[in-house]
């Protein structure tokens, strides 16, 4: 089962520290929901845990990421793939940019995803929701990560 | 007609335990020391296995065993199997890739059976099945039929390389092309059959068990065929011999198809008891029951039909592709061949037919069997196309159908079938007084005037049922005979237990069956008790399925009642000291005649046992007769369903308001069971037409895999039915006995899409007709209305 | 694990359980009354319906430990002294069932309402409040005959259905 999504967010920090921070693990770890752990296997590749709950299904995902076309400061693409044991499997990729503006800077994300077993059979007619609301957190996460002066965007 | 016998509407001796909370399906048994089963089912739709690490959940708390498709193998446990051969044109036998109980190598579908857990609780085994480490090679699904075919399609099995697991026909292709070559007219029609999930309320069970003292297994099982279960569990599979392995289904809550085939969770179960020293039990949940339960229908069609210029019928060709899924199930082969094709003729007389089949494979579940079984299948092209010409003829529906309807018997079709009786004007004579056909008019007029759309729609179907004569099915490529047993036995105080073969999941055998005892032996039925679903109590039988148990189940319990009666005679005729020839058996007592010397049943029996009046002589003691009773013809009950519907335009919701239903089932033993059969059936037809859609994504992932997303009819879909019958009793089976448990389910869907089409000014809906088809439909309609 | 107290069929229970315990795992696991079924996992089907201080309830999406104190009722306990309620005769009367499963949700639901909406109801609203209950067997139209018959012999003073 497919499912797209994308946004922007608008991140009180100069582009260059953004970058930094999309790029490190710490960080990232403390921003995406769930996130038990997450380790670099390499300078673009890392092992994560993380617990998702979608309607009645909740699952830990572990899952390889990869990072691609890295092109600093502007952007890379992001690719995992995770398997939920019974609840299924998680897979896709998402491209992120970045762009300076006067109030910081723009990030902008463009998901692709493929969700399978039992996430699709019961949580499918909520994944999107779900999705929109982990992005959600995780920029918010992220702003504050950023630039831990400003609270929200 | 005694109040308990044939054609009475006893209320049902089952009944009691069903509505105090007393029936015993297979999870409410437990069994001393059960562990529970969980099956890891892959999400991917296709895939390669790399490897399975199975050592992190072996040492999770509570786990009794974790087993893979490897240990089956090691133990030497065969595959799932397909027990009909079908043959393609080129006579080439069907490609039937291996079926394993538990992958190895690879996966087929979203659900296929990974491993198995089995833990102290049902808790402990699931999270150790979280603990399974499955390195998956995720390969492209194809779930489109038509994508299926195409070159360089993803290969499912590398026994089928194009998906195609036979290209077969029926009928005479020269004939066809000739008649059609000379038609005035032909009418045209593209049809989508839906794919639907089969949903008997109980899902499917099983608990294994191994008697180590013993070496015998039993296996508790949610099966309308225990017998069959076991002959392919021991022959063909491998678990045990026949005499070392039980097999009971109890209370089965409904079948409808699905719970004929013998599947993976039963297999698994029944040999993991004896590795693991446990009785194992599993329990379907309703997901699971989406996913892993045979789905039903799935077909894509192109039919023609030629006329001449006065609308006779002169000859059909269709072309149908149907989905099988990811593997061969039990009996998937001959549902869309062997059961499909030859209703080709419905209720009419037409010259040539020439049908040809593709069976596809896909990665989605397996499709067998599902109420009806390729019955409805046909109708829907039927009666969809006779419809279709009806109009393009600008003929009145009713009419046209009754100037092609079959009139004189036996008619032998051009496509295998015998019929051997019907009236099939009766019935359409019948249902259009019981619907009021001559007001329609007015009636359309009445709800175009508060701005809604009225349609109605005929269905004149016919089935074969009573499967079937043994010879001809195996000439057909069944791999078993469609006999069924029954074996009467008469305790030294008169009761009597019928001990049948077939097997009841709702059809109320335990009414029925008892009912033919009291009509032939003159007994209370409270002294009958029907013994079914037990491999140990029962030799051998058949099971339950293709409307057969009263067609052939019963015929069978008649024969040996005959045979119990015949020795009773004897009995009474030494204890009455009169010749055989000289006594009479009549309303449960035997007399000899001209005398008033007479014995009751009973007295009879008690003779029979203690044996003094005989001793010695040519008889034996006892009273207890069995027969096998192998049908000489299917069995073609009929009928005319008509459906009366208004649709509201603006919203695209469809409101049923009335349903007329005049089936011809020869001789009935209970109306009550009879018409609910077929609210039943109705039921499930009307569903198909208008709710239920079973439906994968482009990736294999099922998304109607729960009662949010499949729609079920519930009880203010539907309205309530006006049930008619016309009897020609059936003259190939001692009962006159046609069978009525798929009727509605074969002739609503049809009967639904007429009416909705006839509403919508011949504007084509797919099923289900979903108020957002429906409304898309009204649309288009009005627009072409308003160009026109 | 926690304990729970609750009267179930007039006799009262006492047991530890996981607090994650169902009301329908409850009563078919722990004290084995197997009547009440469960027929989906998504609290659509009304298999599972029970009463609980008198109102019918899911008993798949209810926890036992909320039940705690309450007076609960099965199928098992609707018929009083050996008598089969009225409901009960009406659905056997009126061959409101085949196969069985659904049957005892169904009838524990009619009860409801019968006594939220009274007893004489008509096909339409018995319809629509059966709206919570599948059946995959019947096609509803006996189950509606027997709940409008149920109802009926409902009231008080009313004569059985076996006498109708
Ligand atoms: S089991 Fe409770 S609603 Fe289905
Ligand atoms: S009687 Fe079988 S589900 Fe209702």
């Amino acid at each position: 089962m497919a499912m797209t999504m994308n946004g922007e967010a608008v991140l009180p920090a100069p582009r260059d520290t953004v970058w930094a921070k999309l790029n490190d693990p710490e960080v990232l770890k403390a921003c995406i929901p769930g996130c038990q752990s997450l380790e670099m296997t390499s300078e673009t590749e890392f092992v994560a845990v993380a617990k998702v709950k979608v309607g009645p299904v909740s699952a830990t995902f572990k899952g390889r990421v990869q990072l691609l076309d890295l092109d600093p400061p502007n952007g890379y693409r992001i690719q995992g793939e995770g398997e939920g044991g019974v609840a299924g499997f998680a897979k896709g990729g998402a491209k992120v940019s970045l762009e300076e503006v006067p109030e910081g800077t723009k990030l902008t994300y463009d998901v692709e995803a493929t969700i399978g077993g039992k996430l699709a059979q019961l949580g499918g007619r909520l994944i999107n929701g779900v999705a929109k609301k982990m992005a959600d957190e995780f920029f918010g996460n992220f702003a504050k990560a950023v630039n831990p002066e400003i609270a929200v965007v | 007609m005694t109040t308990t016998g044939i054609g009475a509407p006893v209320r049902r001796k089952e009944d009691f335990r069903f509505i105090t909370g007393q029936g015993r399906y297979t999870d409410d048994i437990e069994r001393p020391g059960q562990a529970h089963a969980y099956f890891l089912r892959s999400p991917h739709a296709h895939a390669n296995i790399r490897s399975i690490d199975v050592s992190a959940a072996r040492a999770m708390p509570g786990v009794v065993g974790v087993l893979t498709g490897e240990d089956l193998a090691k133990d030497g446990v065969g595959g799932l199997i397909c027990g009909w051969m079908i043959h393609s044109k080129d006579g080439s036998p069907m490609k039937a890739g291996a079926h394993p109980a538990l992958a190895v190598g690879k996966v087929r579908y979203v659900g296929d059976h990974v491993a198995v857990v089995i833990a102290e609780t049902l808790a402990a085994a699931k999270d150790a099945a979280e603990a399974i480490v499955v390195d998956y090679e995720t390969l492209a699904p194809v779930v489109d039929m038509n994508a299926a075919v195409k070159p360089g399609a993803p290969v499912i099995h590398d026994v089928a390389s194009d998906n195609v697991v036979y290209d077969w026909h029926l009928g005479d292709k020269a004939a066809t092309e000739a008649a059609f070559a000379k038609a005035k007219h032909v009418a045209k029609i593209d049809l989508v059959n839906n794919r639907l999930v089969p949903n008997p309320m109980e899902t499917r069970a099983a608990i294994g068990e191994y008697d180590a003292g013993t070496e015998g297994y039993t296996l508790y099982t949610t099966s309308q065929n225990p017998h069959v279960a076991r002959l392919v569990l021991s022959a063909f599979i491998g678990i045990a011999p026949e005499h070392k392995l039980r097999v009971i289904a109890p209370d089965v809550g409904g079948g409808f198809g699905s719970k004929i085939f013998i599947y993976a969770e039963e297999t698994v179960c029944v040999w993991a008891a004896k590795k693991v020293g446990r009785p194992v039990k599993w329990t379907s949940d309703r997901t699971e029951a989406f996913l892993s339960d045979a789905h039903g229908r799935d077909h894509i069609t192109h039919a023609e039909l030629a006329l001449d210029e006065r609308g006779k019928m002169l000859a059909m060709r269709v072309k149908t592709k149907a989905n099988l899924g990811a593997y061969l199930s039990t009996f998937s082969s001959c549902v869309p061949t062997y059961l499909y094709a030859p209703l080709l003729s419905g209720q009419y007389d037409i010259p040539a037919i020439y049908c040809e089949v593709e069976g596809i494979y896909t990665n989605t579940a397996p499709v067998d069997a599902y109420r009806g079984a390729g019955r409805p299948e046909a109708t829907f092209v039927v009666e969809r196309i006779v419809e279709v010409a009806a109009r393009e003829l600008g003929q009145d529906p009713a009419a046209f159908r009754r100037k092609n309807f079959v009139r004189k018997f036996p008619h032998q079709t051009p496509v295998i079938m015998a019929y051997d009786t019907g009236d099939y004007a009766a019935s359409l004579d019948k249902a259009l007084e019981l619907i009021d056909y001559k007001n329609i008019g007015k009636r359309k007029r009445e709800s175009a005037r508060a701005g809604k759309l009225r349609g109605i729609g005929f269905s004149a179907y016919i089935e074969a049922c009573g499967i079937a004569p043994s010879a001809a099915v195996g000439s057909l490529g069944a791999g078993v005979g469609l006999w069924e047993s029954a074996e009467v036995r008469v305790n030294p105080v008169g009761t009597v237990e019928v001990l049948t073969g077939s097997h009841s999941h709702g059809q109320g055998h335990e009414t029925t069956f008892a009912q033919l005892v009291c009509e032939r032996l003159g007994i209370p039925i409270d002294q009958v008790a029907i013994v079914h679903g037990d491999t140990d109590k029962v030799q051998f039988g058949m099971g339950t399925y293709g409307s057969r148990s009263g067609a052939v189940g019963m015929s069978a319990l008649s024969k040996a009642l005959d045979k119990v009666i015949a020795k009773a005679k004897k009995v009474a005729a030494y204890a009455l000291e009169a010749s055989d020839a000289d006594i009479e058996f009549k309303d449960g007592r035997f007399s000899v005649a001209g005398t008033d010397k007479s014995l009751a049943f009973g007295e009879v029996a008690l003779q029979a046992y203690i044996a003094h009046k005989f001793s010695g002589q040519d008889l034996e003691p006892g009273l207890k007769e069995g027969a096998f009773y192998d049908p000489t013809n299917f069995t073609f009950p009929s009928g005319v369903h008509i459906c009366e519907l208004e649709i509201d335009p603006d919203t695209g919701v469809t409101k049923i308001d009335r349903w007329v239903a005049v089936d011809d089932f020869g001789i009935v033993i209970n109306p009550m069971i009879v018409e609910g059969q077929v609210h039943g059936g109705i039921a499930q037809g009307v569903g198909q037409a208008l709710l239920e859609g079973a439906h994968y994504d482009e990736t294999g992932q099922l998304v109607t895999a729960s009662y949010m997303d499949y729609c079920m009819p519930r009880a203010d879909d539907l309205p309530s039915f006006t049930v008619g019958a016309t009897v020609t009793p059936c003259p190939s089976n001692p009962l006159g006995i046609k069978g009525c448990g798929e009727a509605g389910a074969i002739a609503a869907p049809p009967a639904v899409i007429n009416a909705l089409t006839d509403a919508l000014g011949h504007e084509d809906v797919t099923m289900p007709a979903t108020p957002q088809v429906v409304w898309r439909a009204a649309r288009k309609a009005a627009l072409r209305a308003a160009a026109e | 694990m926690t304990t729970v107290t609750m009267t179930v069929n007039g006799k009262s229970v006492t047991a530890n359980v996981d607090p994650r315990t169902l009301l329908s795992q409850f009563v078919r696991e722990n004290l084995r009354l197997t009547g009440t079924h469960v027929g989906c996992d998504t609290s659509q089907c009304g298999a599972c319906v029970v009463h609980v201080d008198g109102r019918a309830v899911k008993s798949c999406t209810t926890l036992a430990v909320s039940c705690d104190g309450s007076s609960v009722t099965t199928i098992e306990g609707l018929a009083v002294d050996g008598a089969l309620h009225p409901m009960q005769e009406a659905f056997r009367e009126h061959h409101g069932l085949q196969c069985g499963f659904c049957t005892p949700g169904m009838i524990m639901s009619a009860v409801d309402i019968v006594n939220r909406k009274g007893n004489a109801l008509d096909e339409h609203t018995i319809r629509e409040e059966l709206e919570g209950n599948i059946c995959r067997c019947t096609g509803y139209h006996n189950i509606v005959k027997a709940v409008e018959a149920g109802a009926r012999a409902m009231a008080p003073g009313a004569t059985s259905i076996a006498a109708e």
